[in-house]
């Protein structure tokens, strides 16, 4: 974008726009935020730690966060896990922050799940065994870690969590992938086979999975563990954040990244998918295409008007759009710092968003008056001077 | 169209002595539009062009306005960069001079001797194409992969001189990106022949490097970018002897994080000595087109090229000169865009403009 370009809310139509407050919880940031239509922030929430990579705002009112816990050098040195979307802990906070609930692990990365039962569905690093590694085809070629001098290459997993912190259900990947049928991007590095991203409760309590490196979504059966649907190759580049928006459509974030489609743009689009025909069955690009690009992370949330709203993580823009297209509302996050400074330098990246309507159970009986903010919103709100 | 992205246009930072003063040549992709605008975006001249710019155009010493054309009609008119006739049209847009070949692409430069450097597309024949490793499989175009030919034409149309790529490219080290198409081998991006010397400096998109080739042997004898840069637009050399160049980016394997930067490379040492990035990394990122050109106290004007963003920025990283384009025009593969593939900067004094007339004109978004 321009160096100057502005922030906060820089367009907004009230008569088409979904009505409700957004979340930004910015990567790298120890606080999130409830924004207002216009830009205004009426709520905020502290935390010690960064977020892995985003909070979800419950229905019950609470504040589901995985964070990324600070590695020592002995964790390091064993696990070998400094990937950027690695996690550590989860918290669960209300309102005013006081903790709920947490759960701390390790080898967690950056994806998890609040249940239907109550339960947290959590993704995490399983080491590949090392028979397996030469047999998973394609990445870039010697780019495996290396951990205490052994090739490393990690693989995904599931852990279903309580509340009380037992396990109710496993997976890993390797028990039920043949490495031929799931070879990685050709560009990626082989330190990761699939990098999931998302994950997602189906309606039947079978379990949906979005994977960066394979550039495919899944669905495994929980009962037996089998991966019995499968879409995405050939179509997809680098996808993240699949969600069901009706009994048969998925809607989905398609980056880009590494795409395979011999042109020379970077272009991201949002497009939802049949999943018993397989087919395409609405779709959103920038225009031009070079102006809706995330590279990495960005997600979609299907709003109740039908609307979408958009997060295009690499530029901090949220937007939202109607289903023709239209943009009704565009906000670009004020809140900047350098959690990743040799990698990124100086960001302003949100991982997710999520807008909440007025009736949405969590908000019932909360203070969301924006005055209770006046210091931050001189600084980060729609009339701050930029 | 985004808001966020679209709000500012025209100049939209100017450190008035901090950037070097000058005019900015545009010729924005798909429009029949050369200007020449002052540091506040005001056009001080313009040229009606016979054909769009198959990328950019040059300002001569001699104040003629050297481009090389697209020609929509030609054989390989969907690949970027795509030409068939070189113009040079002088200060009234009168056409001067011209050489047709429907083959030719984007990359052209004048010489001191005044015959004119090209680049055209030759097939790369098969034995050899079959043997050049990289790219998707089976993406050949129309079974043929298209390399590079470079021929020095002299003013009457001549060619007195032609290099072939494939004779010269080394199969073990010219390999073509992972993920692009083998539609082409090496997809040269720009070509400029150095002072003092006959060697043409060249960069070449599609295997990620820069190369000098030495015009009497035709053989490469420096070569630089494997596994450091991806698909460079552009490279140009010194005065003191390093090459600066612009490294897209894009492909970029490992995450893709997508950013660009300018690089200065010592030939000698074969290793960068200066680099150039955004404080927030990412907000340079140009995946196509592209130019880079050194002004005088080390500033370096960028044309970004997808987003129609131009900038100056010092050698210590600040930005001290930006314009956005504010004319869009459609294109069924790059949409509603404001591209401006390259930008060239020239000082007041620059022998061009002696005995020229620059009218203080209107804001360039102003003007139809």
């Amino acid at each position: 974008m321009a160096y100057e370009s502005p922030h906060s809310v820089v367009y907004y139509d009230p008569k088409k726009a979904y009505e409700g407050y957004t979340l930004i919880d910015p990567l790298g940031s120890r606080e999130a935020y409830l924004i207002d239509m216009e830009g205004r922030i009426v709520h905020q929430w502290k935390f010690a730690n960064m977020p892995a990579l985003n909070g979800i705002f419950l229905p019950t009112g609470n504040f589901l966060r995985p964070q990324q816990t600070p590695l020592g050098d002995e964790e390091l040195r064993i696990i070998g896990l400094a990937i950027a979307g690695r996690g550590g802990e989860i918290v669960e906070v209300d309102w005013d922050g006081n903790l709920v609930w947490k759960w701390e692990d390790l080898y967690m990365n950056h994806t998890i799940t609040r249940w239907s039962n109550g339960n947290t569905m959590v993704v995490r690093w399983y080491r590949t065994p090392d028979e397996i590694i030469p047999e998973v085809p394609g990445g870039f070629s010697r780019t495996e870690l290396t951990v205490e001098g052994n090739k490393v290459m990690w693989a995904d997993g599931l852990q279903e969590v309580t509340p009380d912190g037992k396990i109710a259900w496993e997976w890993i990947s390797f028990e039920h992938m043949k490495p031929e049928e799931w070879p990685i991007c050709p560009l990626c590095p082989r330190s990761e086979w699939t990098h999931a991203n998302s994950v997602i409760e189906m309606p039947d309590g079978n379990v949906m999975i979005c994977c960066r490196h394979i550039s495919q979504i899944f669905v495994i059966d929980k009962k037996t563990g089998n991966i019995i649907w499968r879409w995405g190759e050939g179509e997809l580049a680098h996808p993240h954040d699949p969600t069901l928006v009706s009994n048969d459509n998925i809607l989905l974030f398609d980056n880009g990244g590494h795409r395979q489609d011999g042109s020379n743009i970077s272009w991201s689009r949002v497009l939802e998918v049949n999943m018993k025909t397989g087919r395409i069955e609405w779709e959103y690009r920038g225009n031009p295409p070079m102006e809706f690009y995330s590279a990495l992370c960005a997600g979609c949330q299907r709003l109740p008007n039908g609307n979408t709203l958009i997060c295009e993580t690499m530029v901090g823009r949220v937007f939202e759009i109607t289903r023709d297209g239209e943009i009704v509302w565009e906000f670009v996050n004020p809140f900047y710092n350098q959690w990743l400074k040799d990698i990124f330098g100086r960001t302003n990246q949100v991982f997710r968003s999520y807008r909440y309507g007025p009736d949405f159970p969590g908000l019932k009986g909360k203070n969301l008056d924006p005055n209770n903010y006046q210091e931050l919103n001189k600084l980060y709100g729609p009339d701050a001077q930029k | 169209m985004g808001y966020a992205r679209t709000k500012l246009t025209g100049v939209t930072v100017n450190m008035k002595f901090k950037a070097y003063n000058g005019y900015t040549l545009i010729l924005p992709l798909g429009a029949k539009k050369a200007y020449l605008i002052d540091m506040e975006g005001h056009v001080v001249h313009q040229w009606q062009l016979p054909r769009p710019p198959a990328l950019y155009g040059e300002l001569l010493p001699n104040s003629n306005l050297l481009y090389a054309g697209y020609v929509a009609e030609g054989p390989l008119a969907e690949f970027e960069g795509a030409g068939g006739e070189i113009l040079e049209l002088d200060w009234d847009g009168n056409t001067v001079w011209s050489y047709k070949d429907p083959y030719l692409h984007h990359c052209f430069s004048r010489l001191y001797n005044g015959n004119t450097l090209v680049a055209r597309w030759v097939p790369v024949p098969k034995a050899i194409a079959s043997r050049v490793k990289g790219g998707l499989i089976g993406t050949e175009r129309e079974g043929l992969m298209w390399g590079d030919c470079l021929q020095e034409i002299n003013p009457n149309g001549k060619i007195v001189w032609e290099w072939l790529a494939h004779e010269h490219l080394d199969l073990e080290v010219d390999t073509i990106c992972p993920l692009c198409a083998r539609s082409q081998w090496t997809e040269i991006s720009s070509i400029e022949a150095l002072p003092q010397s006959d060697d043409i400096l060249v960069s070449l998109r599609r295997t990620d490097s820069v190369a000098i080739i030495d015009k009497a042997s035709g053989n490469i004898k420096w070569r630089w970018g494997a596994g450091e840069i991806k698909h460079p637009p552009d490279a140009t050399m010194l005065d003191n002897g390093r090459i600066l160049l612009y490294d897209s980016g894009y492909h970029y394997p490992a995450p893709a994080f997508a950013y660009s930067r300018l690089l200065e490379v010592d030939p000698n040492e074969n290793k960068m000595v200066w680099e150039y990035k955004e404080a927030y990394w990412v907000d340079f990122y140009g995946a196509f087109m592209g130019n880079c050109q050194r002004l005088h106290a080390g500033n370096t004007l960028v044309s970004e090229a997808p987003t129609g963003r131009v900038f100056e920025t010092t050698r210590k990283g600040d930005m001290v000169w930006e314009f956005v384009n504010p004319k869009r025009i459609s294109h069924p593969v790059y949409g509603h865009h404001n591209i401006v593939p390259q930008a060239y900067r020239y000082g007041p004094e620059y022998e061009a403009f002696r005995g020229k007339k620059l009218e203080h004109g209107s804001l360039l978004g102003q003007i139809s």
